[in-house]
């Protein structure tokens, strides 16, 4: 697993400790996502990912930490057209441009990469899912205001503490 | 675009493990009018199971169906129902089992509504499905295997992404009581489906799914998410808890124990289920995380039978919730303006029976056992240990050599026999493999079935005592559930009637999915004279709709019905699909799916009123905590009136062709006149 520890990030989607507010697994933060983006539901679109642990039931949202340095705007191609960056420094995917090729999901410094890639027979259908934090949207972050348990929120306005980007949300044990 | 499939995926797979085949089945074939789920289910069994066919003959289906929410983002569409020839039924007949978890969206996201298990194959086999690729794989490797573990070494294999339903060493061992399993421990076990895969030589199923399910109307979606069930919307933290059980059943937890809540299904809004973190584990000396619902906190200690408050049966406008939300501990305060108030939350304590001593360690391993084995917690807590209990003060076992002392405070003859009954071992390990209906009548019913327990105390007439028999059997061989006597048997009679006339027209234990509810104000009008009631008739059939409607729209026991929003299912149908249903049109196909479960019992199981009324009225004869029965002429009284609501006749049973016609189904009535099967 790579170090990130000395990366710098921007407003991203945090996943909070369970002492405030334990992922119940629903994955309505996975649906809501592709419901708002692309009017489906779909594991090939979302943008967030409830890593799911079958054995310990505990779960884990990962979410694109938007990097300062935004490793997957460098690679892409056709970037400033299929991958642009906003005014708060958002890496955000213009899917009219995007070929699908994968290489900003290949750049992405995270295991598994928080980029999801759409494939298809048909080379128009490919394109690359990016969190671009709902920017568009006046309410924000949909998997934030539809998270049934509001166990996740954004790192600039956390109200409780947040995991680290790989910790896993395992509590101590009870003595 | 104009052409897309809203709600569906579009196809069901019939998949042949004998020859290793699959086919698919347009879902326009049965659907919109049969729904989905359970309803196409039905379709499919009917015209494809013959009569004579047993549970564990090749020729038996077993069929998966997914709902049209079902991965629309529609709350609870995440529950989906396998159905076929129950080996747990007594005798066998056509069941169904339900099951949430994250495998039956990914299945529709592979393209799949659902499948069509037929055949057997020739050696362990699993198979794994990636959208159109359909494979037939060996399961040498995962044959014998624990539940857990089979997951694990699934997703090794093919991919941490993938969702499997997987059964352990019970359903390879033809175990009847064995269950299906998948994510948070969701399983399908009433049914005993797990050993209909071990006869197939079926040890799981795999799935991967990388395409989408449109619903059809976004917006909506985004309503019932905010609107069904109330979602809790607020943080729900892991909560350390000191003590586990209520009643006489509370024990306080050395160290306490960590409660946290996970949802059932996918995509849901709720988070019914119990997540019981740091627990003993029954294989190993690491901790363990399981979850529990209902049932389970009674095998942590089983000395007060469940309490019942009348508000989890009938209810008011002002005051009604999720019966889920008491495990989570979400219900919503009390509205004191009600009326009703006082009488709705007039709690019923349960009757005192002493079946075992509150002990947090041997709970938990009960639970993992079961969980691991992949076996019924449901009949391993109430009925195989209950029965152990009973039997035991009574004297009973005196003659019969398990290989150690039958002792349920002891966790190791918990371990021993749970590992005895699930390997088949010794003397009596393949006996009680086949169940308890069945083992009892191996071992002599008289004795070790009808044999009086002395042990039971009313709480309502305190210090009386109470007949109960030693065997916890109800009809189908099923154990009693919400019935007036035997788990959960607090509910006056005016509620045991009507759960118990649901359970004699079905064939198995069909509290999981028509828990009885009725609004309160017709509670008054019948439950001083219930058995010539048809407002508790009416709630009877409404209740039982809904159960078809719960496994086919999909939703869940939980969430539905809502007494005061009866087209909440009407309304998600209608966002999934595009297609738009009246709650009216919905309650018609309903009663269609109702029909055809019930064709199937006559024309395949010989289903006729003597049969089902021989099977439920005995198990009413034992008193419910007020000391009431039912007499012989008030039940027919009651199943005449049933009969005569549904359009059956009142001297066989049997549904008047009129009945088939009315609800489109004269090609049912056709079949079954040629059978003389027609009143």
């Amino acid at each position: 697993m790579e170090d990130n520890t000395a990366r710098t990030y921007g407003n991203h989607i945090v996943q909070y400790v369970p002492e405030y507010s334990f992922c119940a697994g629903c994955t309505s933060c996975e649906v809501v996502c592709t419901l708002v983006h692309d009017g489906l539901v779909s594991p090939s679109y979302n943008r967030i990912f409830v890593d799911r642990d079958n054995r310990s039931m505990i779960h884990t949202v990962l979410s694109c930490q938007q990097c300062s340095d935004h490793p997957c705007f460098d690679k892409c191609p056709k970037k400033g057209q299929a991958m642009k960056i906003d005014e708060n420094n958002i890496v955000w995917i213009d899917e009219e441009y995007c070929v699908g090729c994968g290489l900003c999901a290949k750049a992405c410094v995270f295991t598994p990469s928080r980029i999801n890639m759409v494939r298809s027979a048909d080379k128009s259908k490919r394109k690359a899912k990016k969190c671009d934090m709902c920017r568009t949207r006046p309410e924000g972050p949909a998997c934030v205001q539809w998270c049934p348990v509001r166990c996740l929120g954004t790192s600039e306005n956390s109200v409780a503490t947040p995991l680290g980007p790989q910790e896993k949300p395992m509590p101590k044990e009870a003595k | 675009m104009e052409n897309r499939l809203y709600g569906y995926a579009g196809k069901i797979a019939r998949i042949n493990l004998t020859d290793k085949t699959v086919t698919h089945i347009p879902i326009t074939k049965y659907v919109p009018k049969y729904i989905g789920g359970r309803s196409v289910a039905n379709r499919i069994f009917w015209e494809e199971v013959k009569p004579g066919t047993k549970a564990f003959d090749p020729d038996n289906k077993l069929i998966y169906m997914t709902g049209p929410t079902t991965a629309t983002g529609i709350p609870t569409g995440g529950r989906t129902v396998f159905t076929g020839i129950s080996p747990n039924s007594y005798p066998e007949q056509y069941c169904w089992s339900g099951i949430g978890g994250w495998f039956g969206a990914e299945l529709k996201f592979a393209g799949y509504d659902g499948f069509i298990l037929e055949g057997k194959a020739s050696e362990p086999t699993y198979i794994y499905i990636e959208d159109d690729r359909i494979e037939f794989l060996s399961a040498a490797p995962l044959w014998g295997m624990l539940v857990h573990p089979t997951q694990k070494k699934l997703e090794e294999i093919h991919g941490r992404g993938v969702k499997s339903i997987v059964i352990g060493p019970a359903g390879e061992n033809l175990m009847r009581n064995a269950s299906i399993t998948t994510s948070n421990d969701n399983v399908a076990a009433k049914s005993g489906f797990g050993a209909v895969f071990g006869s197939k030589n079926l040890k799981a199923i795999t799935v991967r799914g990388t395409g989408a399910i449109y619903p059809a109307d976004i917006p909506k979606v985004f309503e019932l998410r905010l609107k069904m069930g109330e979602p809790y919307m607020r943080p729900s933290p892991i909560i350390h808890e000191q003590t586990h059980g209520m009643d006489q059943n509370t024990i306080p937890v050395e160290g306490g124990w960590l409660r946290g809540q996970v949802a059932c299904s996918h995509g849901c809004n709720q988070h019914c289920c119990r997540l019981m973190m740091n627990m003993k584990s029954a294989f190993s000396d690491e901790r363990i995380n399981q979850v529990e619902k209902c049932v389970g906190i009674f095998a942590y200690g089983f000395q007060q039978d469940c309490s019942w408050t009348p508000i989890m049966s009938f209810e008011t406008e002002k005051n009604h919730f999720l019966p889920c939300k008491m495990l989570s501990c979400e219900m919503p305060e009390i509205d004191v303006s009600d009326p009703y108030v006082k009488e709705l939350f007039d709690k019923v304590p349960g009757d005192t029976v002493n079946y075992w001593k509150p002990d947090f360690d041997k709970g938990s391993v009960m639970m993992d056992m079961c969980n691991e084995y992949g076996i019924d917690k449901w009949d391993v807590i109430v009925w195989y240990m209950t029965w152990f209990s009973m039997a035991k003060k009574e004297g009973l076992l005196d003659e019969l050599d398990f290989g150690m002392e039958a002792d349920v405070e002891n966790e190791e003859f918990v371990k021993y026999f749970l590992d005895m009954i699930t390997y088949r071992k010794g003397k009596y390990g393949p006996i009680f493999a086949e169940g308890m209906a069945r083992a009892i009548r191996t071992l002599g019913k008289e004795k070790f079935g009808d044999t009086i327990y002395k042990g039971r105390f009313s709480q309502v007439i305190p210090g009386k005592r109470l007949d109960i028999p030693v065997s916890l059997e109800t009809a189908w061989g099923h154990s009693y559930h919400w019935q007036g006597r035997g788990f959960e048997g607090s509910i006056p009679k005016p509620g045991w009637l009507a759960t118990s006339l649901e359970l004699m027209t079905s064939t198995r234990d069909c509290q999981t999915v028509e828990h009885h509810h009725q609004k309160y104000e017709e509670y008054l009008k019948f439950k001083d004279d219930p058995c010539h009631s048809p407002v508790l008739v009416e709630g009877v059939v409404m209740n039982q709709n809904k159960g078809e409607l719960k496994d086919s729209v999909t939703s869940c026991e939980w969430q539905s019905p809502d007494l005061f929003w009866p087209d909440m299912e009407a309304e998600a149908f209608t966002a999934a699909t595009g297609i738009h249903m009246t709650q009216q049109e919905l309650d018609e196909a309903a009663e269609r799916s109702r029909l055809l479960f019930r064709a199937i019992l006559i024309r395949n199981f010989g289903r006729d009123r003597e049969m089902e009324v021989n099977a439920i009225f005995p198990t009413m004869q034992y008193p419910d905590p007020w000391g009431e029965t039912v007499s012989w002429e008030d039940w027919n009284d009651l199943v005449d009136l049933y009969y005569n609501r549904r359009g059956w006749d009142r001297k066989t049973g049997w549904p008047t062709r009129e009945t088939y016609e009315k609800y489109g189904l004269s090609d049912v009535a056709d079949e079954l006149e040629a059978l003389g099967k027609l009143p």
